[in-house]
């Protein structure tokens, strides 16, 4: 890491205000995640609501972002580092407001599931999930800030758990849906849920991916294993039986 | 990651036209340049980048042996065109400066027409043996100077006459009408307006076509558009020389990471 500042102070100022937004719009995500998460737990519409709200902000911040990051490349010419750092911005950005969205669905299917009150129950799993991805994310952005790639790689294996989860999701919902035709809808609603929340840990493995990329100009090459293999196994049902 | 190994082989297909091993220069007292070992590849555009002092003008002077010229300036090591020492005693300078031309940093024109600028050096090097010749030789030249269109009309007028960016294509056009084999270029943009110097950063892409061309540039942003290798020099040292690309994306010395983010002037 370059810890010298630039001749040209007002390049610092543009550098150090990107990031801080960057930052504030991780510290919305994340809590748009544990609300999403709370929401669903306790069965609490208007905290629902209130999410789904909020995505309106996030999506905001990820334009301004783009538009300080376009201003920069544009005014400022970086080079190097400052590219990277640049060009990680704008990928983080959207890597975020993705997540926001899928935090919103979650807000969304919580609001529907409340009409069938008996499923929750079911949803055990996807609260630890939830959780899982929740504290990944606060780990990479940490990643982030302190530029630790030590961290960042954690962060990609931890990824390979949360795939791991989500099958095991996968395959219990498929449980209750054979043993009764009307556990399908409820089960639909929550294997979405289990989806995105599977989905947030790719972004949030990408976000990590890039404190690699600025760190040392790289980007990891190496194929992580898949590890959900539901969209691969067409027997799956039959293992099940 | 992929693309960038590929730019890298298709740069490095291309031969080296100069090499320089264990050169130093010093000027009196002055270490002005430490031990650079550099090759510098043919068909290529080289950047020389580095902060005023560094060297980098210092060292371009070396390879066609303008620092003969100043008394006081003593250069060791090897220079090798094309796996000939350029510091043989048997070398004349005045040839050796035919095949590795040069181009300043304020357009130079002499105080003559447009057309005896650029035939001033055949002539000297007995290049044409008529005027039909000479005409030719003067035509292709003003064309790859990429000035033709606008002199061809008034041959006869005066060099100083042209705008900034016109006398700086007529140099130009000048150093390739004796067909050298390098194109050594000292700044030759920091005299020019912006469009003068993209048109003339549009030349240096053809010119690399057909010549080794090595530039000196303050503009890293210059450096980055026109050449596909870049040195950086600090200190009259070579700090790193490699891609562009990787020089501007993922350079290794701390120092040129420095340098070209603008942290170190």
């Amino acid at each position: 890491m370059n810890e010298q500042q630039h001749i040209l102070s007002a390049f610092d100022r543009d550098l150090e205000a990107i990031q801080a937004h960057i930052m504030k719009m991780g510290g919305m995500v994340e809590a748009s995640i544990l609300d999403a998460a709370k929401s669903f737990d306790t069965r609490d519409v208007e905290l629902a609501a209130d999410v789904r709200a909020r995505d309106k902000a996030i999506d905001q911040l990820e334009i301004l972002i783009n538009d300080e990051a376009a201003k920069l490349l544009a005014l400022r010419s970086p080079t190097a580092i400052d590219l990277r750092l640049v060009l990680s911005v704008i990928k983080v950005a959207s890597n975020l407001e993705r997540i926001g969205d899928y935090s919103k669905n979650m807000a969304k299917r919580t609001t529907v599931l409340m009409e069938m009150p008996h499923v929750f129950d079911k949803g055990q799993g996807l609260r630890r999930l939830a959780r899982e991805v929740e504290l990944m994310l606060k780990d990479a952005l940490d990643a982030y800030v302190q530029r630790d790639v030590k961290i960042a790689e954690e962060v990609i294996q931890r990824d390979r758990d949360v795939d791991q989860m989500y099958s095991g999701q996968f395959r219990e919902f498929l449980t209750y849906m054979m043993e009764d035709p009307r556990n399908i809808t409820p089960c639909m609603h929550l294997h979405f849920i289990a989806k995105n929340i599977e989905r947030m840990g790719d972004h949030v493995t990408s976000i990590a991916e890039q404190v690699i990329y600025i760190v040392t100009g790289d980007r990891p090459t190496e194929e992580r294993e898949k590890k959900d293999k539901t969209s691969a196994d067409a027997n799956i049902s039959l293992d099940l039986e | 990651m992929n693309d960038m190994r590929l730019t890298q082989e298709t740069s490095t297909d291309q031969q080296t036209k100069i090499s320089a091993s264990g050169v130093q220069v010093h000027y009196g007292d002055t270490h002005a340049i430490k031990d650079v070992s550099v090759e510098i590849l043919d068909k290529t555009v080289t950047a020389f980048i580095g902060p005023s002092g560094c060297g980098k003008s210092t060292f371009l002077r070396t390879l066609n042996r303008m620092n003969d010229t100043i008394d006081i300036c003593r250069v060791s090591g090897d220079i090798l065109l094309d796996g000939e020492d350029i510091y043989d005693p048997r070398i004349d300078p005045v040839q050796l400066r035919a095949r590795v031309g040069m181009v300043f940093q304020k357009p130079n024109p002499f105080p003559k027409s447009i057309y005896d600028n650029v035939a001033y050096g055949p002539r000297i090097h007995g290049l044409a043996k008529n005027k039909v010749e000479l005409d030719e030789i003067v035509e292709k030249a003003l064309r790859r100077g990429a000035i033709w269109d606008e002199v061809k009309d008034r041959l006869n007028d005066a060099a100083t006459g042209l705008s900034g960016g016109q006398q700086q294509r007529l140099c130009i056009a000048r150093a390739v009408a004796t067909e050298p084999e390098v194109l050594l270029m000292d700044e030759p943009c920091s005299a020019l307006d912006p469009i003068a110097t993209a048109q003339v950063e549009e030349l240096i892409y053809d010119l690399c076509k057909r010549y080794c061309v090595v530039i000196v540039t303050h503009s890293m942003q210059q450096a980055a558009r026109v050449s596909q290798k870049t040195a950086f020099f600090h200190l009259g040292n070579l700090v790193e020389y490699g891609d562009t690309t990787t020089i501007f994306t993922k350079p290794e010395d701390p120092r040129t990471e420095s340098y070209i983010t603008g942290r170190i002037g």
